[in-house]
């Protein structure tokens, strides 16, 4: 398998540092000071390979609007047929600014920019590649209308793939429905449903998933939640689409 | 037979004073601890899982206890020591520190009811 090829399933793999939603990103940022972590395990399962990544996100709340954070993902990879590695994959540090907050009883829109940047700190100097060997740049927007009762939420990034490799537009839309009455401390069963999209517009090709999941929140400062992504429509060439993308995890406030 | 009944008239007139003095007492307790009830209205709770990030911000006014949040009805209440007591605009500012919006304050000597049917 190509390093080409595995490195653009890098480049494809979004990480949060928060949620609510398992794969869509929040304009909702806890007032914690960044005393949470988020981590979480996400398994890919495609033709010729599968990946399992394992990112540890750390947010930090420098003041109520205003997020920066890092992103430090661990990847095992395994290709058909050939040798398996594992190790630190591309580090990211990205920061968020909360440009509106309208807020109202038990309901708030609030849209936020993000910037992220990716650096190749994975090995790709042997085969198979634990990271997409170029810089990335990211520019995006999250926006969440979230009331006791539903939450939408959408968010929308360029990414700049450096080294001439193609950018890819990221669009991803999420509803989620709590199960059980919206309570403090909360005891929490949620629903989601998202699509999740990439588009790649120098090649034409779209990617979109159909990603249910569930989300159990029990106490104050623990979250479990578990999605699977499965393929609506993948324009990419054969033996390098993907079967299912799974994903296990967990969210903790520390203090 | 009179120095019995004297006996029995002391002992129920130091019960009566000892009861009385009790009573005077728990009053001084009450006033010495006298706590004051923190209302405040709160717009955009709308997850539980966010609301710790207020809780957390309550808590860090020094006092503040029992800190309870209704995210059905958009409320935090607490009580704090009386001596201690903040300025509304303070407790407004860690509404805001928190991520949200903050309404009316109310400060009250008596405990605000909250809703438990739900819960």
């Amino acid at each position: 398998m190509s390093i080409t090829l595995l490195s653009f399933i890098f480049e494809m793999q979004e990480v949060k540092a928060q949620g609510p939603p398992i794969f869509t990103d929040t304009p909702i940022m806890l007032g914690l000071e960044g005393r949470g972590i988020r981590t979480f395990g996400r398994y890919i399962n495609k033709e010729n390979v599968s990946i399992y990544l394992q990112p540890i996100a750390i947010p930090y709340n420098l003041t109520a609007k205003w997020q920066v954070g890092t992103i430090v993902p661990f990847a095992a990879v395994s290709p058909q047929g050939g040798d398996s590695r594992f190790g630190l994959a591309d580090i990211k540090v990205f920061t968020k600014y909360q440009l509106v907050q309208k807020d109202g009883k038990g309901k708030t829109f609030r849209s936020l920019i993000k910037i992220a940047e990716a650096f190749p700190t994975g090995n790709t100097k042997k085969s198979p590649p634990i990271g997409a060997d170029v810089y990335q740049t990211s520019i995006g927007l999250v926006n969440g209308y979230v009331t006791t009762l539903y939450g939408i939420y959408t968010e929308v990034a360029y990414n700049i793939v450096f080294d001439g490799r193609p950018d890819n537009l990221i669009y991803n839309i999420g509803l989620g429905v709590p199960l059980l009455p919206q309570n403090y401390p909360p005891k929490q069963i949620n629903v989601f449903l998202e699509f999740t999209g990439n588009y790649l517009p120098d090649n034409k090709s779209n990617h979109l998933f159909i990603a249910p999941g569930i989300q159990w929140i029990n106490g104050k400062r623990f979250l479990l939640e578990t999605g699977i992504q499965l393929p609506l429509v993948e324009e990419v060439s054969e033996g390098v689409k993907t079967n299912f993308i799974y994903t296990l995890g967990t969210r903790i406030l520390l203090f | 037979m009179n120095l019995f009944i004297n006996f029995f008239a002391t002992l129920i007139l130091i019960l009566f004073i000892g009861i009385g003095t009790n009573l005077n007492a728990t009053a001084v307790l009450e006033d010495t601890t006298t706590y004051v009830y923190v209302k405040i209205e709160v717009k955009g709770l709308s997850c539980p899982f966010c609301a710790y990030g207020l809780e957390k911000k309550l808590k860090e006014i020094e006092g503040t206890t029992d800190v309870e949040i209704d995210i059905k009805e958009g409320l935090a209440m607490f009580r704090i020591a009386k001596d201690k007591q903040p300025e509304k605009e303070q407790l407004r500012k860690a509404v805001k520190d928190a991520g949200f919006t903050p309404e009316a304050v109310t400060i009250s000597t008596t405990p605000f009811k909250i809703d438990k049917d739900d819960k």
